[in-house]
């Protein structure tokens, strides 16, 4: 009975692979949101080249991070646990939303054992990026409605290092990759604050509003009739994206790493609407209007997902009676 | 059978409901809208006690809310306070009610100060031609004079990707990267 420890232990080689890669993605996912870090990276999409600096530090009061944009126009985003802050100092614009808690990757094994429906998971060996040896995790989609990842894991740290986000043709759409990090602390207080005080800027603040009088526990109004497998709703919220503007209803869908946010507008669409595709590396936008409403789709896959969801969205029957 | 629903219902709220368990609930919400109705005080409570209400609810109000609902908590079971929906509905049915009850205050509020107050919860509240200048900076980030509210939904939406995922940063490289804002005025 010599042979049968080999076999059982040849049995369960891809299980342990699998375990290995899934074990590399929560420890950097860990990694980057846990640790100092202080780096400068590449960005590569749409056959452009851009050069941007990251400042990250989790302190008593959470995350804080900063992010420079060290080519062209020194535009920044600034993000804790409270808000996010993007300051253009190409249109003198200050523009604050409201932040929400990250959670770390993957939340729990479960979430992982349903994403390997849609993907497969895998590692794909060695790398070295800036200086650093790294292993490299792909995650490849099993149909073409969403985007594939690889990701080059530090070995030591658990940093990530680059990130391809892959079509379906294996190509990169988008590439991030950094050519220099300092981790570990500790990050001087200064090098988190804005190198522009907004001063003189108009300053626009996102109305994050949750939920109107007027619609709060109303009942939905909109279905998404055509959804890639796997996705579900996460997350509903009916909010005033605008100070000056009807409620919006949103719907955030995900299959548990691609997500895509329907937004429905309450009030009746404007004479020159939004329609048609509209994207930039890995983000698509569709815009469509359905019974006489702005339906805007928005997410990090393919132009035909979001285009299938924005035009299967309908209004549930009555729902507009009112 | 309904307690389990709403058990369900508050996993939802606390993301902690996954795979078919996830997608069976979200059907049924899709169909019930009783249960949708539900989700959406979940939501709002859930809102309260992460202290994520909007700007023009005040703050101190939300507060109180919050001590309100876990005073409430104290009594009735020895649970600690936990900012989890899950965790505070579960102890006891009477402090759903008491959620409820809150919830429905902070919506009377709102209403009020809705009427009571300019709507703008900003310092300095930008006039029209200003909102047009700050969503015209954005605007070349996905394609320029389409519609106006597609930045505002893509900074919106950044929030909830990078809450699902591992892509890190990536989503206010977006925001950061001005090359297409180079592009749009070619």
């Amino acid at each position: 009975m010599r042979w049968l420890p080999v076999l059982l232990l040849t049995a369960a080689c891809p299980v342990i692979a699998q375990e290995t890669a899934r074990q590399w993605l929560g420890d950097m996912s860990s990694a980057v949101q846990g640790l100092d870090y202080d780096g400068t990276f590449v960005y590569l999409h749409d056959d452009k080249l851009e050069t941007m600096r990251i400042i990250h530090q989790l302190g008593d009061a959470g995350e804080r991070e900063r992010l420079v944009s060290l080519t062209g126009s020194a535009r920044e985003v600034l993000r804790n646990n409270e808000s996010v802050t993007c300051i253009m100092p190409d249109s003198k614009t200050v523009m604050v939303g409201q932040s929400r808690p990250r959670k770390p990757f993957p939340m729990v094994p479960r979430d992982l054992d349903s994403l390997e429906k849609y993907y497969r998971i895998e590692t794909a060996g060695d790398d070295r990026i800036a200086g650093y040896l790294t292993r490299v995790i792909a995650i490849i989609p099993k149909d073409a409605y969403r985007y594939g990842y690889r990701f080059w894991i530090d070995k030591d740290s658990k940093m990530i290092l680059r990130s391809d986000l892959t079509g379906n043709d294996n190509r990169p759409i988008e590439q991030v990759m950094f050519t220099s990090l300092g981790i570990g602390g500790p990050i001087p207080d200064s090098e988190l604050q804005p190198s522009l005080t907004g001063d003189g800027y108009t300053w626009y603040h996102q109305d994050d509003g949750k939920a109107t009088p007027e619609h709060a526990g109303a009942s939905p109004r909109w279905i998404v009739r055509r959804l890639p497998a796997g996705f579900g709703l996460t997350n509903y919220q009916l909010k005033r994206m605008r100070p000056d503007s009807d409620a919006t209803e949103h719907m955030v869908y995900s299959d548990g790493l691609a997500t895509v946010s329907v937004y429905v507008e309450t009030g009746a669409a404007g004479a020159d609407p939004f329609t048609g595709l509209s994207g930039m590396g890995a983000m698509n936008a569709w815009g469509t209007v359905v019974d006489g409403r702005q339906v805007t789709v928005v997410g990090e896959v393919p132009a035909i997902t979001v285009e299938m969801m924005a035009e299967s969205v309908t209004a549930r029957a009555g729902a507009l009676d009112d | 059978m309904k307690d389990k629903l709403h058990e369900q219902l508050s996993a939802l709220v606390d993301d902690e409901l996954t795979g078919p368990e996830q997608a069976l609930l979200t059907k049924r919400i899709g169909s019930d809208a009783d249960l949708h109705q539900r989700l959406s005080r979940y939501q709002l409570i859930s809102d309260t006690l992460r202290n994520q209400l909007p700007e023009r609810i005040d703050p101190a109000f939300s507060a109180r809310v919050q001590a309100a609902v876990m005073d409430e908590s104290a009594q009735t079971t020895a649970i600690p306070a936990s900012h989890r929906l899950a965790a505070l509905l579960k102890p006891v049915a009477g402090l759903a009610v008491a959620a409820s009850v809150a919830v429905v205050a902070v919506l009377s509020l709102q209403a009020v100060r809705e009427d009571a107050v300019p709507l703008p919860a900003v310092a300095s509240a930008p006039s029209s031609s200003d909102y047009i200048r700050a969503a015209t900076t954005l605007e070349p980030i996905i394609r320029p004079r389409t519609d106006k509210n597609l930045d505002i939904y893509l900074v919106n939406h950044n929030e909830y990707a990078i809450n699902r995922g591992m892509q890190g940063m990536l989503p206010y490289v977006r925001i950061v990267s001005h090359e297409m804002n180079r592009d749009s005025k070619e």
